[in-house]
């Protein structure tokens, strides 16, 4: 008995001597806002670098690069701009407390481009409690533009799911009057924003949608779906899954002999990569003719071989990202993000405080983003917190996307 | 009173003063990571009770987490109670879901019993979203800010001091802990826990001593479940906010990890386990930020942690002791 108890309180005493060591205070800093030197800004963020949803990590990396490259050219007015990302595996119950530590512990300026919905909706009542920017949240959900008023440090960065939906829903009411959509969506706020989107866009058109069928994003397949989708009778698909759901809604529909006349598959799910899997060597017809939406410039599309920014994209990767594979536009998408926000932080001025930034990003014009599809601007002014909602569309034609028709501009108010 | 049992007391009290003088010495944040520890600590004293001293595996005790944590939100949401005050509510609630589980359970074996473990914590997600309108679906319940919520928007003044957020979570997750502690080494020194042990070593021979296997292993279950309970609704107290994958499939594998490396079958090592839990995945990412690196790293000390120190931290308590008292004997003419 004596042994055990001695070895009990040896080793509770030990752990917990061990962890008060490792204590290390945050870096001290006077007057101005936490994170900003005369010659540093601190940005943190969570990102999904390990786990299922790992294949996202490119989305920290690209914007990291760009940062790298900016701080190597002498950074934003004199302050080079340190990105420190941690790894929450896509789960908010890690995201909560590594933001806190990016908050208390790391003393950050802003939480910049965390990945995931409910990570960032478990963290921002907190940054706004904290007075922390959220600053372009990397998620499409419509929360972040609508519940501005109420969440006035969170700010989101691509067009929301809404957004895109809208535009299809104009697109089909405007080319296909009488289109009958058959939609399968994800059962959550992603798929659902998708398809109150598409319904908001065919108001008082003929087109309408037939059928709607969720599934959960822990189901093992989705074939049942499908079936009943195609029993509809509908003469288009519209899919808004991920990419693996994505993928098996091309194989079953291939399999049951459903020959819809259109096809529709959001942003999220339409990769190059993705796309190339689904048309399995052209076996499966359905791909061919696939419209989505696009508002990044895709590094696989040939219209960009000499596009200098693309260039400069590829130089930026090799240089400061080695073993990155370029053609994975999630790196595209890091880099407009911190393209922005070098704009953003250079506007903040000199005298940068978490106030300055606000005031920017409350009535912010930022044209001319290199990796942006040309004429799309991230703006928001008034009441309108979406930063992106110009996109264009495009079909999936021989093996590549290639759009068509002008920039849709999608306006929440 | 007896001798070991005023040396148990010395051992708790000096123990306690170390544990609540903590957070004089470390950051606000620190507090906050003990604060994880202390509420792992409650979860690995539940599946110690179950898997190291009754010898059933379970791979699903992030499910039981769960339903604690939900009970906590749901109560504080929709119904106005305050943090603490659903703490024990919770505690009967995945009590009472243990015991059930336990008693079908207890026909499984080994490996079985484990499968069917696994599927708790794997189905636990989509039942939650399964039933949106009562647990908010994947959108979770987001507590931060709510006036359920203790100190969160403005410190709370407890005899005498001004806690912060951080430190009163601490104080309330050791709080819990050491409390758990105390009745977890009571229940397994008196007779419900020689039970547990004899079903553990033979149950054939726990049988004709006259124990009952199945109320044993329901009751293990039901009290291990009960320890999670409480962990899951500190859980969501901390994190202030629940979805379904706050508790993914891969936190009740890190129980299990956290228990081993403590040591199975001891309540000596369980905040080494608890600290492994909290602070390894984090220290991993330190090493290096390559892509898969940190996975790499944290399974490579996994491995090397099971090699050393088959008995986990308690097993290497016992060795150290073990040398020092041989050093002793030497020295002796």
């Amino acid at each position: 008995m004596h042994r055990k108890l001695t070895s009990t309180s040896l080793a509770l005493i030990a752990t917990l001597v061990v962890g008060a060591t490792a204590a290390i205070a945050g870096t001290v800093l006077s007057r101005s806002d936490p994170g900003v030197t005369s010659s540093s800004i601190l940005l943190g963020g969570t990102a999904p670098l390990t786990g299922l949803a790992s294949a996202y990590a490119p989305v920290s990396r690209g914007a990291d690069a760009y940062f790298e490259y900016v701080n190597a050219r002498g950074g934003v007015n004199g302050r080079k701009i340190e990105y420190k990302v941690l790894d929450d595996a896509y789960n908010p119950a890690e995201t909560v407390p590594l933001t806190r530590q990016l908050v208390e512990q790391d003393k950050v300026f802003a939480v910049f481009n965390s990945l995931g919905t409910s990570g960032n909706l478990a963290v921002r009542p907190y940054l706004n409690q904290m007075k922390v920017p959220q600053l372009f949240v990397a998620s499409g959900a419509t929360t972040w533009g609508r519940d501005y008023a109420q969440y006035p440090y969170t700010i989101g960065f691509q067009p929301s799911y809404q957004a895109e939906g809208w535009v299809y829903g104009k697109y089909l009411a405007r080319t296909a009057p009488g289109a009958t959509i058959a939609v399968l969506f994800q059962n959550d706020d992603y798929g659902k924003d998708l398809l109150g989107g598409l319904k908001r866009g065919l108001q008082r058109s003929k087109a309408k949608v037939i059928a709607a069928q969720p599934y959960d994003p822990t189901a093992p397949d989705i074939s049942s779906q499908i079936a009943k989708l195609k029993s509809s009778g509908a003469d288009t698909l519209a899919i808004f899954a991920t990419p693996a759901f994505a993928l098996q809604a091309y194989s079953f529909a291939n399999k049951l002999g459903w020959k819809p006349k259109r096809v529709i598959n959001n942003n999220v799910a339409s990769g190059s990569a993705t796309m190339a899997k689904a048309a399995a060597d052209g076996q499966n017809k359905l791909v061919n003719g696939t419209i989505s939406i696009a508002f990044l410039k895709d590094p696989n599309d040939p219209q960009w071989k000499n596009d200098p920014a693309m260039k400069l994209y590829r130089k930026i990767l090799t240089r400061y990202e080695p073993g990155a594979n370029a053609d994975d536009s999630l790196y595209v998408y890091g880099m407009a993000v911190a393209w922005t926000t070098v704009d953003a932080l250079r506007r903040a001025g000199k005298n940068l405080s978490r106030a300055s930034l606000l005031k920017v990003l409350d009535t912010f014009t930022s044209a001319g983003n290199p990796f942006l599809l040309p004429g799309i601007a991230v703006k928001t002014s008034g009441r309108d917190h979406f930063p992106i909602e110009q996109m264009v569309l495009q079909r999936w034609q021989g093996g590549a996307w290639r759009s068509f028709g002008g920039l849709w501009g999608y306006r929440a108010f | 009173m007896s001798r070991t049992t005023l040396r148990t007391l010395i051992v708790f009290v000096v123990v306690g003063i170390v544990v609540f003088a903590l957070p004089a010495f470390v950051t606000d944040f620190r507090a906050q990571q003990f604060s994880y520890v202390g509420i792992y600590l409650v979860a690995l004293i539940g599946l110690d009770i179950l898997t190291g001293y009754t010898g059933q595996i379970s791979l699903g005790h992030g499910a039981f987490m769960a339903i604690g944590g939900y009970t906590t939100a749901i109560l504080m949401t929709d119904h106005g109670v305050k943090d603490i005050a659903t703490i024990p509510i919770a505690i009967v609630v995945t009590g009472v879901a243990g015991y059930l589980f336990g008693l079908p359970a207890a026909r499984l074996s080994g490996l079985y019993l484990a499968l069917a473990t696994f599927a708790i914590a794997v189905a636990t997600p989509s039942v939650i979203k399964r039933f949106e309108g009562f647990t908010g679906g994947g959108s979770g319940v987001n507590l931060f800010g709510t006036p359920e919520l203790t100190a969160s928007l403005t410190p709370v003044r407890f005899a005498g001091l001004e806690l912060n957020f951080n430190n009163w979570l601490y104080y309330l997750a050791w709080s819990v802990a050491m409390v758990g502690y105390v009745i977890g080494w009571l229940i397994l020194r008196g007779r419900t826990g020689r039970a547990f042990r004899a079903v553990r070593d033979s149950e054939t021979a726990a049988v004709s001593s006259g124990v009952s296997l199945a109320r044993t292993k329901a009751l293990a279950f039901g009290i291990s479940a009960a320890y999670a309970g409480a962990a899951g609704a500190l859980f969501a107290i901390a994190t202030t906010y629940v979805n379904p994958d706050t508790f993914p499939v891969a936190l009740s594998i890190f129980l299990l990890v956290g228990v081993v490396v403590a040591g199975l079958g001891s309540l000596t090592g369980l905040i080494v386990g608890a600290v492994f839990i909290q602070f390894m995945p984090l220290w991993a990412q330190n090493v290096s930020k390559s892509p898969g690196a940190p996975a790499v790293v944290y399974g490579a000390i996994l491995i090397l942690v099971v090699l050393a120190l088959p008995g986990g931290a308690a097993g290497l308590f016992v060795r150290l002791q073990q040398l020092t008292r041989r050093g002793r004997n030497f020295q002796k003419p």
